[in-house]
């Protein structure tokens, strides 16, 4: 797909780790949020409306604990500040005179797994294209949202049958993750890569999730400004 | 549906998308090439990358050595087919795969 458009098409075909990834986890969601007291109908419309899962997954434990709605909301709010980041470093790589007409409408999907494989194509030499942000968005929104569904209709344990099967499942995004990072590695990126390694880690270790993807991305662009030239791009 | 989950609902989603799609319409195209700005928007996207995955993999790795098998099949897989064949999509499914054969192998 060098230098041409990236079409609907390469959209779909870039979603279905994404899908393939998505599904097992937007069902065990499901799964945690009907055993947690909510409604199918109730852990539906959180995949229908927030569509972040880590957000989501907190928001069973502030719902059953009985957080006040209004601290609940914020705190998960809160859990999703890094997509601030997501837009410009993709208009950026997108260049000045990319459309972004529909962006009201695929950036509603801009979840980490499918900014970072709008990222990768950009960086493989596609040129941006709104259909394929909108069919690459969508099929991971729709994968998700299918994913609660059956989770919260099938209960528990249909996947315990096949542990070899949920296990491949449940590496698919780790998988995708490390086939965009080479993707889009060059030597200049190194510095940056690991001090995003190292930091990740030890917010991870230490804290939670989140605060290691802060941490990890933080540290990872301190040192790529803090690197001679510029010539660092993804 | 409860009043109040609906609320949770529509404020933390409402909160997500203005994080998604407000800095989309920032107008980067006079930035300076080698600013500040620029190297730190070039930085953050292998950085974000690297973040993810790192934080996917990191709990995993605290388990003991011996339970790592999968682990280490399917990150060798994702490089191998990555390697061979610069697909992304096809470097992902082949981890997935042997992620789950050496589970299946393995235990």
């Amino acid at each position: 797909m060098s230098q041409d458009r990236l079409s609907g098409t390469d959209g779909f075909r870039a979603a279905v780790p994404i899908v393939l990834g998505y599904v097992p986890i937007a069902f065990s969601f499901g799964v945690a949020a009907t055993r947690s007291g909510l409604t199918l109908v109730e852990a539906v419309a959180l995949s229908v409306i927030v569509f972040a899962g880590a957000a989501q997954f907190l928001a069973i434990a502030l719902i059953a604990s009985g957080v006040p709605a209004l601290v609940a909301a914020f705190t998960l709010a809160a859990m999703n500040l890094r997509h601030l980041l997501y837009g410009p470093v993709l208009m950026r790589k997108a260049g000045a005179d990319a459309a972004r007409k529909s962006a009201w409408a695929w950036s509603f999907t801009l979840t980490d797994e499918v900014f970072g494989a709008a990222l990768g194509a950009l960086a493989r030499g596609g040129r941006f294209g709104e259909g394929f942000m909108t069919a690459l968005g969508f099929s991971a929104y729709a994968a998700w949202v299918f994913g609660t569904v059956a989770g919260g209709w099938a209960g528990a344990g249909a996947l315990d049958r096949w542990p070899a099967v949920a296990g491949a499942l449940g590496f698919m995004l780790p998988a995708l993750f490390l086939a965009l990072l080479l993707s889009m590695m060059n030597r200049r990126q190194i510095p940056v890569i690991l001090a995003a390694g190292v930091a990740t880690v030890l917010g991870v270790t230490f804290g939670s999730t989140t605060l290691g993807l802060f941490a990890g991305m933080a540290a990872g662009a301190l040192v790529g400004v803090l690197l001679p030239g510029a010539r660092n791009a993804a | 549906m409860r009043p109040d989950v609906l609320q949770i609902a529509l404020i933390a989603g409402a909160c997500t998308w203005a994080f998604r799609f407000f800095p989309t319409r920032a107008d980067l195209g006079r930035l300076a090439p080698h600013g500040l700005l620029a190297k730190l928007l070039n930085a953050l996207g292998p950085a974000a990358i690297a973040a993810l995955f790192v934080a996917e993999v990191t709990p995993a790795l605290s388990r003991p050595l011996v339970t790592q098998g999968p682990l280490a099949a399917g990150t060798l897989a994702v490089v191998l087919v990555w390697a061979l064949s610069r697909s992304v999509v096809g470097a992902t499914l082949s981890g997935a795969l042997g992620y789950g054969l050496a589970l299946a192998l393995l235990g």
